[in-house]
């Protein structure tokens, strides 16, 4: 436990600026997103939506460079606290996971927030359950379901790389699993979809449609393709378990190469 | 003539594959590793044979 807590303080001494520019990037899309002027409501959500969709995906892109900077910090020498007292890898991999979830919570739970306030501009008064819903349980999804994946595999991708350092086969292991992966996970991606739905959806904002309804532009439209949104729970979980099998897997590459 | 074309080159991917997965197999003695490689490896060899490429 000692070993994970001064390794988890080294990754925050390593890429609190990171961390920090990446939440602090909100104000600036904030700052993007005020400066939508566009009269028409259905034109100003798609521009804002866009532009939301980009934060959320540099976001991922950015965190990916943080978990995975390996190579340079091998180099370096970092991992060795003191001499002969290499903590396991399994906890390497634990610590830049957990201060990268620590980063990208409280970023996509903003990026939510972003899109609460967008939709509060447009005259929505949107209840409590609904706004848990937006900033808490989408992100969190979107978090489970895409981003957790997304790390793991590349941290997987640094440290395969890295244990064949050594043996200087230099950029194959790359480029066979960058070539591959999207194979693989296209086979998996085909499962998931094939067993969605088989465990009951979560249904999520079901009083929209009447919300939308009851404002001056909502009368005017026609609000009968409103309907919930109903996740399915399975890509979640399956993605979840790819993520940790990942993980379990760098670890193991980690332990095996160094132990 | 494309057909035949199309023949050498999956061929000839298959090779370069095959090099692959040998030097990822014999540069560690990781087995976890060696299994990480032999799924890629044989993905990507899939897609060729099965002509997904």
């Amino acid at each position: 436990m000692r070993g994970f807590m001064t390794l988890l303080w080294l990754e925050y001494r390593r890429s609190r600026v990171w961390g920090v520019a990446l939440i602090g990037s909100l104000a600036f899309w904030a700052w993007g997103l005020n400066q939508v002027n566009v009269r028409d409501i259905a034109e100003q959500l798609g521009i804002r939506a866009v532009l939301l969709g980009i934060a959320a995906a540099l976001g991922g892109l950015v965190l990916s460079f943080m978990i995975g900077r390996i190579r340079s910090e091998t180099r370096q020498g970092q991992y060795q606290i003191l001499l002969l007292t290499p903590p396991a890898g399994y906890v390497h991999v634990a610590v830049r996971y957990v201060f990268a979830l620590v980063v990208a919570v409280p970023y996509f739970t903003g990026i939510g927030g972003l899109v609460w306030w967008i939709v509060g501009q447009t005259g929505l008064s949107l209840d409590a359950g609904t706004v848990a819903q937006l900033v808490l349980v989408c992100p969190l999804y979107a978090i489970g379901a895409l981003l957790i994946p997304l790390l793991s595999w590349t941290l997987l991708l640094m440290i395969f790389v890295s244990a064949y350092r050594i043996s200087g086969s230099g950029w194959i292991p790359g480029t066979v699993m960058v070539l591959g992966s999207p194979f693989v996970l296209r086979w998996y991606s085909d499962w998931l979809i094939h067993i969605s739905y088989t465990l009951p959806g979560w249904r999520l904002f079901e009083g929209v449609r009447a919300l939308i309804a009851s404002t001056t532009w909502g009368a005017e439209i026609d609000t009968s393709g409103v309907t919930a949104l109903v996740l399915p729970q399975e890509p979640l979980w399956g993605m979840f378990l790819l993520a940790v099998v990942m993980l379990v897997i760098a670890g193991r590459i980690w332990q095996e190469v160094e132990g | 003539m494309t057909h035949a074309f199309l023949i050498v080159v999956r061929i000839l991917l298959v090779v370069l594959i095959g090099y692959w997965g040998y030097r990822l197999w014999t540069g560690m003695t990781s087995w976890t590793s060696r299994g990480v490689a032999a799924v890629f490896v044989g993905a990507l060899a899939w897609q060729v044979i099965g002509g997904g490429l």
